[in-house]
């Protein structure tokens, strides 16, 4: 079978939304096979990939959903939300409306997702920086103030994609393990997150400021 | 393969094809290929991409190309494909030309016939230039499809532009008329170009900046027939009656692409306001100065959303079709960018001209779509089904009406109330239960009977999942099916006696051969996968696996078997009627 569902201790379903071509796809693509693709299509509806990886000695398999952008599949795309423990936001640095619409993106997530979903805001082409539109300053506000966690990657440059994946689920897999959750290895269980607060997190943050690429 | 990064290690899923871990190698190749783009004439550029694609995919997975001889138990590529990867939708398998040839198809077995030739195409017609005999054109298409040469003639017969009983001349005066009513749709939209935003530039996105160097720039039209048109300074509600309109032309000549086929759910409520441009552009909701979004009563969508969204889809476009359409191919850097200026595009500097102009012109025509049919405007997947006529229709406004003949039925995919797709996918899952109870209570037992595992298929109609010829060929075959449904000959003895040996022609040819590929993979599904997802993983993946023909015989097969118990009354009596022109 080669499928990895047997050992998994932990199946995570975290969704990638925002607005088009901001770059969701291929942040998948980078964390999930480590490849960027230049002409990458739009997605239509949902597709997905999955990575496991060990977090503090447990199998953890990231069930990542990948979403369409434009707000015609939302419909479609919202169906998935459902049982998601975590969610990247993402826009693109070089377009502030994509930014500008993260405050509907993140309606949206809280309409249809767990109350204590993880969500982490991500500004993808940071290696654009002389096109950067949306300022580091105006995310973090935004990040703190719905408390999200908040970092700057690129997808290209592979800066900081397996960073803000694993910061979400090792925050995930925090909550979860704390919950007392036990490792139910051949089901596809997700795990939910009653109860649990989420804060910003500072070490993100200065992920964000001091990405490499960024400066 | 495990490897350390901070406090985590990482296991690549990857198991069987390698391409889950940090192989530097891909971002090799895309630079390669970003600079071979520099270097190389189109031509060589395509070998070179090719050869990119086919180490990029050995890379990536462990599968050869286009699963050639696959046979009823194609399950043993399948087991080791547990990987997850959602296969990039740019690279099907990019092996086309000799599929055909190569392939042992049950049927070529049944001596298939041969693509439609030049020199049978010409035979069919009168000396006034009348189909002579329109099942036997239906049928010969159906069989084996249309040979490269001849398909931007036989295209509009196929999709309807042009009804299979006209003679030449006048289909030259539809073709005048439709020419006029693109361009004037055309120069509406560089109009609204200059009032929303143009986008893809990376400071001003705001819906009211207006990128004004664009609309200058806009004056130079995209193909010849538009050298005259000027920009109107009129508003664009005059624009449609303008002068260039002559009487009677402007109003019904085209299909209002609310009335259409059995699919549409709603074809009663729209029968009545015919004159489609007039009214859409009257209540269209794009950004005017006084009420910017208040309109847009269904969505936040409006012009300049759609505008937006169109030029990142059509910068992204599929570059397959290069090595299928030569003039395309080798147009010049500056026709290129000139009409990529035309249009407003940018961010294309990364682009071969050819791809900058096959971009271009993705925009103008879906533009201009988008203000045909405003209650679908542009939809993400659309310029998928597009590309391909672009590629094959050296015209812009014949490209228009033939892709305004497709969306007559794949329009209802794109809806905003979902009511088309969800049919579709309901569709889908009938079929699969009349052919296979053990497959659909398996299907049921996860949840899965709605068939959502195949909503990308539905959606761009195997476009992501085939190679550009083998689509072609598929959507050759559909069309022709639905053309003969179109024309009323779908029940006629003359098609009835060929019914014996093959299908009666459906308008959902499609779906039966998307219920063909999950078929194909019952085995699969029902011994190995436990969870939906595993089976939306297994369809994402089907790129590159697919075999065209075989694929059709079994659709027909399953056609044959099940349509019957399927087909509802409705379906084939309602499609009869319309055309692009009625008259």
């Amino acid at each position: 079978m080669g499928d990895l569902n047997a050992k998994a201790d932990y199946v995570f379903k975290v969704v990638l939304i925002g607005d088009s071509a901001v770059g969701k796809s291929q942040l998948l693509a980078r964390f999930a096979k480590n490849e960027f693709n230049v002409d990458s299509k739009a997605t239509i509806g949902v597709e997905f990939q999955t990575k496991s990886l060990l977090i503090d000695g447990k199998m953890v398999k990231a069930q990542i959903w990948d979403t369409a952008g434009q707000e015609r599949y939302r419909a479609v795309t919202s169906a998935y939300y459902r049982g998601a423990v975590g969610a990247m936001l993402v826009y693109d640095m070089t377009k502030r409306q994509s930014f500008d619409h993260m405050t509907r993106w993140l309606e949206e997530l809280r309409g249809h997702a767990d109350k204590n979903i993880v969500i982490m805001l991500i500004g993808n082409k940071c290696d654009l920086e002389t096109l950067r539109a949306v300022p580091v300053e105006d995310a973090k506000e935004f990040a703190e103030r719905e408390k999200l966690y908040f970092m700057e990657t690129s997808a290209r440059e592979s800066t900081n994609v397996e960073t803000a994946f694993l910061t979400a689920l090792t925050e995930i897999y925090g909550i979860v393990s704390k919950k007392t959750l036990s490792a139910d290895g051949d089901s596809e269980k997700s795990a939910s997150l009653k109860g649990t607060a989420i804060l910003v997190d500072q070490d993100a943050n200065s992920g964000a400021k001091g990405g490499g690429c960024c400066g | 393969m495990l490897y350390k990064l901070g406090d985590f290690f990482i296991c690549s899923s990857s198991s069987s094809g390698g391409g889950g871990g940090c192989q530097p190698l891909n971002a090799g190749v895309n630079l390669a290929i970003t600079v071979f783009a520099a270097l190389v004439i189109a031509a060589a550029m395509y070998s070179t991409t090719r050869l990119m694609k086919a180490l990029r995919r050995s890379q990536t997975s462990s599968s050869s190309s286009s699963s050639s001889n696959s046979s009823n138990s194609s399950s043993s590529w399948i087991h080791l494909r547990s990987v997850l990867f959602v296969v990039a939708s740019s690279s099907p398998a990019s092996c086309s030309t000799s599929d055909r040839g190569r392939l042992k198809s049950p049927w070529s077995r049944r001596k298939r016939k041969h693509a439609l030739t030049p020199q049978q195409w010409r035979n069919l017609f009168t000396p006034d230039g009348k189909l002579r005999d329109g099942v036997k054109f239906l049928k010969k298409v159906r069989s084996g499809g249309v040979d490269a040469s001849i398909r931007s003639e036989v295209w509009p017969f196929l999709l309807g532009v042009y009804e299979l009983n006209t003679c030449k001349e006048e289909r030259d005066k539809l073709r005048t008329q439709g020419r006029k009513k693109y361009e004037k749709l055309r120069r509406q939209c560089r109009k609204l170009v200059g009032e929303g935003s143009s986008n893809g530039d990376s400071h001003s996105q705001g819906m009211e900046s207006a990128e004004s160097e664009e609309v200058v720039s806009a004056r130079e039209s995209l193909s010849s027939e538009e050298i005259n048109s000027s920009p109107s300074p009129m508003n664009s509600g005059v624009l449609l009656e303008e002068e260039e309109a002559t009487p009677g032309s402007g109003s019904t000549r085209f299909i209002d692409p609310n009335i259409s086929d059995s699919e549409s759910s709603d074809s009663d409520s729209s029968q009545s306001q015919d004159p489609p441009e007039l009214s859409q552009s009257q209540t269209f909701p794009f950004p005017s100065s006084e009420n910017e979004e208040s309109s847009a009563v269904q969505s936040s969508e409006d012009f300049s959303t759609w505008q937006r969204i169109i030029r990142l889809d059509a910068i992204r476009a599929n570059g397959d079709w290069i090595p299928y359409s030569q003039p395309q191919a080798e147009v010049s850097e500056e026709r290129a960018v000139r009409s990529a200026e035309a249009v407003g595009l940018k961010d294309y500097e990364h682009l071969e001209a050819c791809r900058i102009f096959h971009a271009s012109r993705l925009v103008a025509v879906l533009e201009a779509y988008a203000l045909y049919d405003p209650e679908i405007g542009y939809c993400q997947g659309m310029s998928d089904l597009l590309s391909p006529i672009i590629a094959v229709m050296n015209e812009d406004h014949e490209a228009f009406w033939c892709f305004v003949g497709f969306m007559r039925k794949a329009r209802h995919n794109f809806r905003l109330d979902e009511t088309g797709i969800r049919r579709q996918l309901n569709r889908v899952s009938k079929i699969i239960k009349s052919k296979d109870s053990h497959l659909y209570k398996h299907l049921e037992k996860l949840q899965a009977e709605d068939c959502f595992f195949v909503y990308r298929m539905v959606v761009v109609l195997f476009r992501r999942e085939l190679t550009f010829q083998q689509t072609i060929c598929l959507w050759e075959v559909m069309w022709a099916d639905q053309a003969a449904i179109r024309a009323g000959i779908g029940k006629s003895s003359a098609w009835n006696r060929i019914r014996q040996r093959a299908p009666p022609p459906t308008e959902d040819l499609l779906l039966y051969a998307i219920a063909a590929s999950v078929l194909q993979r019952r085995k699969q599904i029902i011994e190995k996968y436990s969870s939906m997802d595993e089976i939306i993983r297994e369809c994402n993946n089907m790129a590159g696996q697919l075999d065209v023909w075989k694929l059709l015989d079994d659709a027909h097969d399953l056609v044959v078997s099940v349509h019957d118990k399927i087909e509802t009354p409705t379906t084939m009596s309602s499609s009869s009627s319309s055309s692009l022109h009625h008259k």
